[in-house]
């Protein structure tokens, strides 16, 4: 055939199947518009997220030290055009009301911040009033309304920081960056360098810690945020004294959310993706299936088999292209109406309309995805006997092995590519077609079991007609029982699949809102103080109360060598220095650990002998220490030798007290310490609980957290939603695609309807014996599907989202219901067609 | 003037040219078809020859695989035993894609329900073998040849926007579009009424004397038969026996390829 030749055949063997084609074009559309959505939303939501990341850093990048930073730093910095810095200078002080003469009326310790530039650069600042924050300075000091309330004064009244004297002149409700609560020891008090200047505070300089704030130009892209940062820990020199953190650091919590959301995001396109292809299947099986006289017509005019294959081939790759193109423009618009649904998480300007790669991903994919998915009833226009021009009842010509395995192959290795292309995981994609092709394999195994059980069953017993009718359909030879059966299993076990993960995604996510949490931390409770501070905070209503004693350390040997040793060979070899080093430790005695600690290597004070140490997992790999491992630590001047005895995971994101290291009691009682206590205050009970402390214990500092964890809390929450939304899209389209697909295979029964109205079957008659066929099919579907969808979802949870499985029963027992129920109905609304036609005009048309 | 034969195998009727190889040739052509577990004979050990030119229709009443032998002829259907020889090639080893070509360069039908395709107008009918064989103005041919069935002006109109006997002339035109060497009819007048099948029979008549085409035949009316150069009559898979109902023209066969000037049908 000349290519001019199968061009205009190929438009030619579209006509009189349109409509049927029109839901081919609407199966891929769903799933492809399912990939742009995806695609552009993760993008989307992924940008919306990261700039939430942001706001709690914010910054794009940060340095931290203790000391002035070096001028190596300078250089690195200097040469990147456009990058904006701000200086932030933190410090525990004392401020004071000034007095008559000398003596100060009341004091206070607060957290200095000193800010020197345009700050902050991501998030918002909450100042009243509501003017920017460089302005303010110039005029006087900035503080939280804590330190108003404690001191009892207001704004305008003068304030003496250090040696320097300063008006109040706003109040500061909320910061961004203010997520770090273990520097926070008391109200905020904002000045300018040169307050800060007039201050004298300067010259305590090892108290001072100092935060270089970076922004970077728009040029340097997501991806380059992290090596930069690696060269400037390299760049840095006895690097132990600097850390450098990327707004990616900021929030291990929720960076671990979005991990697994991206990756579910991934499988929501996935799965949308496979479910528009066993659409595609189904339509291309039914629309040969009402082409069979023609194509044999063709073969009798001296068509090959391959040339009819070609043509159907091509006619796909067309639709595909349409069907696709529908998609990606209808995926587009996806995003449009989304931020009413997402709120500020994704507001309306985060979103790029027109997102050429994600449009062209979806374009290949769907078009790739539609041809494969109709090789397989492709494969029986090899089958179709050009005798059947004279004898419609011709059997089937014998299916040629070669080509059966050669279209398998292709499937298998088709699905792998498209999976690892959305997985980005090799490994994962064949993974995931291995267990499609078992699952399909299986279905067709049980479908064959129950056309062969329908055939076997004694039917003239069966009293009832349509049940009759029905079981007779489902086992009479070729009655395309086992391509329905395959297609509607697969079809429910991705959706409910993808329903089961979506509902332990949101409700992991639920559960890490933290809502027991508690809001409030004391610290600096002498151990003699802790009797009365807890009748205190019980009198407060105060729950989830609890309370460990601190005392803090410096290290200085690791498995015998000193800590500077060990800091500066890896600065060396690894360029990069070691925080957990050489940072003050807080450490706490334990009898036993808190339950949100799980050992998991070595065990708790097992060795009588020996001082123990547990050490959280993650920080015992930064120092470099293991099960066995010796440690020395400097406790105000004593030196204690602790030997690792275990390691352990803490639940950080419970928010209660947790520390890196635990010390078996023994060794810890006697030295010098204080008490850190936290609990959960009835909402408005901060400040009396602040009131009573100071009457009472004015040496207590409380940090509230409750704004933080409402930020936390709130990020969550639309996260949940968002993913609520993508689940509950694919879960619905997925539904839509398989009720058309069995609607489409069930339009050839218009002859059949017509036959068994003439012999006097009444409507109510078919609709059953139709009922009856289809629910059975969706029953079996159903079972396999069923399992096989709780494999995937618990397969899906427990390697790639990490997330631990509960089984319930419901989801199973509704998608066994729904799976029944939706080829009964749709069955049924197919064939209304042509049982409302008179029996002649179906019979006629078809004959 | 027709004059009875026994069936025979191989026997040359006299009214075909001796000199010339057969152009369709079966050698103890069998079909059988599994029913119900058992397998029953359609066709028994058939032997039958036709010559290049010749006019043969196939007589017997339903049932009796006059169909299936037409079947087997065009390569729609693989024999259980036996040969067919089309032009001296065994095909009933070819695989399906070369019979398909075969059929393409050799082999015209005609059928009792039409069987145009739906979805092409009467003129893409016509123009689709010539396509598929790559003859030059393929439109220019189909429409000559639907001028020739009287259907020149119906050329965009669907299969099912025309009767009955218009399909079926354009059937016939479509079968004699490439100018095959064979034409192979099924029942062509049998979904007709009397005048219209008539006009069928005149116009394949018409055409094959033309061209010069064999023209195999199965009816079970016998009026239709008559028309024919020789009846062969089938009754339960075999041969039941065989009638010259006149000459056929000397040596038509040799001219097979070529047109010939137009000449009333007798």
């Amino acid at each position: 055939m000349t290519p001019a030749l199968y061009w205009k055949y190929l438009i030619r063997e579209s006509r009189g199947s349109r409509g049927r084609l029109l839901f081919f074009v609407l199966c891929l559309a769903v799933g492809v518009a399912a990939v742009v959505a995806v695609a552009s939303l993760s993008d989307s939501l992924d940008g919306a997220i990261r700039q939430e990341a942001r706001k709690l850093l914010s910054a794009d990048l940060e340095v931290e030290s203790r000391r002035p930073l070096p001028p190596e730093l300078e250089a690195m910095l200097a040469p990147i055009e456009g990058l904006q810095r701000v200086q932030v200078h933190e410090m525990p002080t004392v401020v004071a009301l000034p007095g008559d003469g000398d003596r100060a009326r009341a004091s206070q310790l607060v957290e200095l911040k000193v800010v020197d530039g345009p700050y902050p650069f991501y998030g918002e600042l909450e100042l009243e009033p509501d003017r920017p924050l460089g302005e303010l300075l110039q005029e006087g000091a900035v503080v939280g309304p804590d330190l108003l309330q404690r001191l009892g004064v207001e704004v305008g009244d003068i304030l003496t920081v250090g040696t320097h004297r300063l008006p109040i002149v706003a109040v500061v409700h909320d910061e961004p960056d203010r997520l770090s609560f273990a520097f926070t020891l008391g109200p905020r008090v904002f000045l300018d360098a040169t307050a800060f200047a007039a201050s004298g505070l300067e010259a305590f300089g090892s108290r001072i810690e100092r935060r270089l704030l970076l922004r970077l130009p728009e040029s340097i892209s997501e991806a380059e945020i992290e090596p930069l940062a690696e060269r400037l820990r390299e760049a840095l020199p006895t690097s132990g004294f600097y850390r450098v953190e990327t707004y990616a650091d900021a929030q291990p919590a929720l960076r671990r959310s979005l991990n697994r959301i991206e990756r579910y995001l991934g499988l929501v396109a996935l799965v949308s993706l496979l479910a528009g292809g066993i659409g595609v299947a189904q339509t291309v099986r039914a629309w040969i299936e009402g082409r069979l006289d023609s194509i044999a017509i063709l073969k009798c005019l001296g068509l090959t088999g391959p040339q009819v294959i070609s043509v159907y081939l091509g006619q796909t790759a067309l639709l595909g292209l349409v069907g696709s193109l529908f998609g990606a423009l209808a995926g587009l618009a996806v995003p449009l109406i989304v931020p009413s649904l997402l709120g500020d998480l994704l507001p309306a300007e985060a979103i790029q309309l027109w997102q050429p790669a994600a449009v062209l991903r979806g374009m290949i994919l769907g078009t790739g995805v539609a041809l494969l998915f109709s090789l397989p009833p492709l494969l029986s226009v090899r089958r179709i006997p050009p005798v059947r021009v004279l004898r419609r009842g011709a059997a089937p010509l014998p299916a040629d092995r070669r080509t059966l395995l050669a279209i398998t192959l292709a499937l298998g290795l088709g699905i792998t590519l498209v999976a690892t292309a959305q997985s980005r995981d090799l490994i994962l994609g064949f993974g995931f077609a291995a267990g499609l092709g078992l699952v399909a394999g299986l279905l067709s195994l049980a479908a064959y079991g129950l056309a062969q059980a329908a055939a076997a069953i004694p039917r003239e017993r069966v009293r009832r007609f349509w049940l009759r009718h029905g079981l007779a359909a489902l086992g009479r030879p070729g009655a395309g029982t086992i391509g329905a059966v395959v297609a509607l299993g697969l079809g429910i076990t991705v959706v409910l699949a993808m329903a089961l993960v979506e509902q332990h995604l949101s409700g992991e996510l639920n559960a890490e809102l933290p809502e027991q949490a508690p809001n409030a931390f004391l610290v600096d409770i002498q151990p003699d103080q802790w009797d009365g501070v807890r009748q205190l905070l019980e009198s407060q209503q105060a729950s989830s109360i609890d309370s460990d004693p601190v005392v803090m350390a410096r290290l200085t040997h690791l498995d015998g060598r000193t800590v500077q040793e060990i800091t500066e060979e890896r600065a060396q070899q690894e360029g990069r220095g070691n925080w957990a080093l050489t940072k003050e430790q807080r450490l706490t005695y334990a009898e036993q650990l808190p339950a949100d600690n799980v050992i998991i290597e070595g065990a708790l004070w097992d060795r009588p002998e020996l001082d123990e140490i547990s050490l959280e997992a993650d920080f015992a790999e930064s120092l470099g220490v293991g099960l066995g491992s010796t440690m020395t630590l400097d406790v105000q001047g004593v030196p204690l030798e602790l030997t690792v005895s275990s390691l352990r995971t803490v639940d950080w994101e419970s928010f209660g007290l947790n520390f890196f290291m635990v010390v078996e009691p023994q060794a810890l009682e006697a030295a010098p310490q204080f008490r850190v206590a936290a609990a959960r205050l009835p909402q408005g009970g901060e400040q009396e609980l602040q009131n009573a402390l100071a009457a009472s214990f004015p040496n207590v500092t409380v940090i509230q957290l409750r704004e933080i964890l409402e930020k936390v809390s709130a990020v969550l929450q639309r996260l949940g939603l968002g993913v609520r939304f993508l689940g509950t899209f694919t879960v619905l389209a997925g539904l839509a695609i398989l009720a058309g697909a069995i609607a489409a295979s069930t339009s050839r029964r218009g002859r059949e309807v017509a036959l068994v109205k003439t012999l006097g079957l009444t409507r109510g008659g078919v609709l059953a014996a139709f009922a009856v066929e289809y629910a059975l099919t969706g029953l079996l579907a159903g079972l396999i599907g069923t399992v096989a969808g709780g494999t995937l979802a618990w397969a899906v949870l427990t390697f790639a989202l990490e997330i631990p499985w509960e089984f319930s029963p419901a989801p199973f027992l509704i998608a066994l219901a729904t799976g029944a129920l939706l080829a009964a109905g749709a069955g049924c609304a197919a064939s209304l067609r042509a049982l409302t036609q008179r029996p002649v005009a179906v019979l006629r048309a078809e004959g | 003037m027709t004059q009875e034969l026994p069936a025979a195998p191989s026997k040359v009727p006299s009214g075909a040219p001796s000199a010339t190889a057969p152009r369709l040739e079966t050698r103890g052509l069998t079909r059988r078809l599994p029913s119900g577990g058992r397998q029953l004979t359609i066709l028994e050990a058939v032997d039958l020859s036709v010559a290049p030119g010749e006019f043969l229709a196939i007589l017997g009443p339903s049932g009796s695989g006059k169909s299936t032998l037409l079947a087997l002829l065009a390569g729609l259907d693989r024999p259980s035993e036996g040969e067919v020889l089309l032009d001296g090639v065994a095909i009933q080893n070819l695989s399906e894609d070369e019979l398909a070509r075969l059929r393409r360069r050799k082999l015209g039908f005609v059928f009792q329900s039409f069987q145009l395709l739906g979805n092409l107008t009467a003129l893409e009918n016509v123009l689709l073998p010539l396509e598929l064989a790559q003859i030059p103005n393929p439109v220019e041919q189909a429409r000559k040849l639907l001028e020739e069935v009287g259907l020149g002006e119906r050329g965009h109109h669907y299969p099912t926007q025309l009767s009955g006997g218009e399909q079926q002339r354009v059937a016939v035109a479509r079968a004699y579009a490439c100018r095959p060497p064979v034409l192979l009819a099924d029942e062509p007048t049998g979904n007709l009424d009397s005048v219209t099948g008539e006009l069928i029979l005149e116009l394949l008549e018409r055409l094959r004397q033309r061209h010069g085409t064999t023209l195999v035949l199965v009816t079970h009316d016998p009026a239709v038969a008559s028309r024919a150069d020789r009846q062969i009559y089938f009754r339960d898979g075999r041969i039941e026996r065989e009638e010259i109902t006149r000459a056929a023209p000397a040596g038509a066969g040799l001219e097979a390829e070529t047109a010939r000037p137009e000449r009333e049908a007798s």
